[in-house]
């Protein structure tokens, strides 16, 4: 057996050879930072390095499972997760079939690229922009609201409002990108359905909504699930870009990925964390299983693996 | 009773659904319009004010229209270095991950897709895993800041995204649709897989490898995640962690060293950095655009 696979990997060295810097990178940084996961059950000093620290037990999770912390950044992660898959799978749907329906070459073509721009934008960028609209003292709104009589509102300090706020932003940045993956999807249906749809008299709207959005469903629950399967991963680019360190907007803000950057960068506390992570990595597979599984009981074809 | 005879109740109705209909094409234009102005929108705010005078940005902040145009933020960015040292940094870290990513990756997704390999299992297996099982944050960094010593070092920018799992299975699904007699010709010819391979399969894939090109691309173009956690030192900030620093009210004067009394407009450098920024994609972006929605169709199907 052993023998074989040898003989197999002599006669295809050339083959083998070709994947070898592919699964270097993979093993240096995706398999060996799974070492630091250690770190959760450990108290780590920078001095003793990872192996040589004391271990702590379950200390650092007792620790961060005391606390309220958790609940809010999991409860955070999870509800704007849900808010950014829906709404933007929502008003990607609406734009695809909105752009199908147009039959003006030009038209069509020039809404898909404007629409499509905001994608290619980093998020600090983002958050440039964001703050430029909401700035409590320049910012737009608040001059287009002062000129109009109403009191301006201190949108940095009103945590309630983000989590609308950043699902626009969303919205704005990658409902474009969406719709497109979806409009591909659309010019792959076969134009039968519509033609005899049409010959028994549906309207456009009934297309839309008979045709269109059911011969989508693959698509959707391919995309949907791509979310759900990340769902305990928060944002960081987005979140850290448009809300940075402004700890008033934290309660409604905050998710495990930005508090454990914090935990790690501002605090220095590696342990705690690594329990932060490691709790994420857990729920993460656990989330991408069950959905999985789920989804194959549903639809076998569109299960992940 | 001007309505002329022949009008039917069948011919009112149809007229009236005609009318509907147009009324329905009617809004969904004007729909999709106004979602496009709310999309350029931004960007216009951020390029109209990055040519605004102090005293427009003052007095009336971010406005549609500045009461008065200048180009002295472009002027006091392109006096100083660091924009420069700035763009230096991006455009390395982009060109070097995005060829070499490109090399990892594509070579990777050959041997996992070609049917000779008996360890298609294993590799895959090995590829999936860490798209759905994370490896934690601090590990990472102490890979890359105690084990390999990258901080503060150009590498620490690209080494991490050389090698993106999902644009590897991207490939696969590619290759894997490619007819394997053009490989055992090849093969019977006496040529080696490596010759094979960039005689005969890379000027085949060209469309895949545009597409995962500008992924690659616009990854290390945008990122500050890698930044953010590596790089200390303002002679190796890329673009986007300096635009951060600024954002973040970093003091200015290290964009324009030793030049005090030229005071510089804040509000007005920062917004002229984003317009840099953010300038070679708006200028690329059209003649990507269309590998980007071929590729995202490619990248739809599953792996």
């Amino acid at each position: 057996m052993m023998r074989s696979m040898l003989r197999d990997i002599a006669r295809n060295r050339f083959l083998y050879a070709m994947a070898v810097p592919g699964i270097l990178f993979l093993v240096v940084f995706s398999y060996i930072p799974l070492a630091g996961h250690v770190l959760a059950f450990k108290n780590f000093q920078i001095s003793q390095g990872i192996w040589g620290s004391d271990w702590a037990g379950l200390n650092n999770f007792r620790f961060f499972f005391s606390g309220r912390d958790w609940m809010q950044v999991t409860f955070n992660t999870l509800y704007l997760n849900v808010l950014f898959i829906v709404f933007e799978m929502g008003f990607a749907l609406l734009i695809a079939i909105f752009l199908n329906e147009i039959r003006l070459k030009w038209f069509k073509r020039t809404i898909q690229s404007v629409v499509f721009l905001p994608y290619f934008i980093s998020w600090v960028v983002v958050g440039y922009m964001t703050f430029i609209l909401f700035n409590n003292t320049d910012g737009l709104i608040n001059h287009a609201l002062q000129r109009n009589g109403v009191r301006a509102v201190d949108w940095y300090q009103t945590p309630w409002v983000w989590p609308i706020i950043l699902t626009l932003v969303r919205i704005w940045k990658n409902a474009g990108y969406l719709s497109i993956i979806l409009l591909a999807a659309i010019a792959g249906l076969s134009t039968d359905y519509y033609e005899s749809a049409r010959l028994d008299g549906a309207s456009r709207l009934q297309q839309m909504r008979y045709i269109t959005l059911p011969l989508l469903k693959p698509q959707i629950i391919i995309l949907i699930l791509l979310g759900i399967g990340r769902i305990f991963y928060g944002d960081f680019g987005m979140i850290y870009g448009i809300i940075g360190d402004n700890g008033i907007l934290f309660p409604t803000t905050d998710v495990i990925d930005t508090y454990s950057y914090r935990a790690l960068r501002q605090l220095g506390d590696f342990s705690m964390s690594s329990a932060i992570v490691l709790y994420q990595s857990v729920m993460g597979l656990i989330a991408v299983v069950t959905f999985n599984w789920i989804v194959r009981r549903i639809d076998q074809d569109s299960r992940l693996f | 009773m001007d309505r002329p005879v022949v009008s039917s109740a069948s011919n009112r109705t149809r007229w009236r659904a005609g009318m509907s209909e147009r009324m329905l094409v009617l809004f969904i234009g004007l729909f999709l319009v106004a979602f496009s102005l709310v999309c350029l929108f931004p960007f216009w705010l951020m390029v109209i004010n990055s040519f605004a005078v102090d005293k427009s940005l003052a007095v009336s902040g971010y406005a549609v229209w500045p009461s008065g145009f200048t180009l002295k933020s472009y002027r006091f960015l392109l006096q100083g270095k660091q924009i420069f040292t700035s763009y230096g940094v991006t455009a390395s870290a982009t060109a070097i991950g995005t060829a070499a990513g490109l090399a990892v990756t594509a070579l990777f997704a050959y041997v996992l897709a070609h049917p000779k390999n008996r360890f298609s299992g294993v590799l895959s297996f090995m590829t999936y895993v860490p798209m759905i099982f994370g490896s934690g944050l601090v590990g990472f960094y102490l890979l890359v800041v105690r084990w390999l010593h990258l901080k503060d070092t150009l590498w620490a920018l690209v080494l991490p995204y050389m090698m993106n799992p999902f644009y590897a299975f991207i490939f696969v699904s590619f290759y894997r649709s490619l007819p394997y007699e053009l490989n055992e010709s090849a093969t019977v010819d006496g040529a080696n897989e490596w010759v094979i391979f960039f005689r005969i399969i890379r000027p085949i894939s060209t469309p895949v490898i545009a597409t995962i090109g500008l992924f690659y691309a616009l990854q290390y173009w945008n990122d500050w995640w890698l930044s953010l956690l590596f790089i200390d030192n303002s002679d190796l900030y890329p673009l986007q962690l300096l635009l951060r620093q600024l954002m973040s009210q970093m003091q200015l004067s290290t964009l324009n060293h030793g030049n005090v009394l030229a005071l510089p407009p804040a509000e007005g450098v920062k917004l002229a950095t984003v317009c840099l920024t953010i300038g070679p994609i708006i200028f690329v972006y059209p003649l990507i655009q269309k590998y980007f929605v071929k590729g995202l169709t490619l990248g739809s199907v599953k792996g």
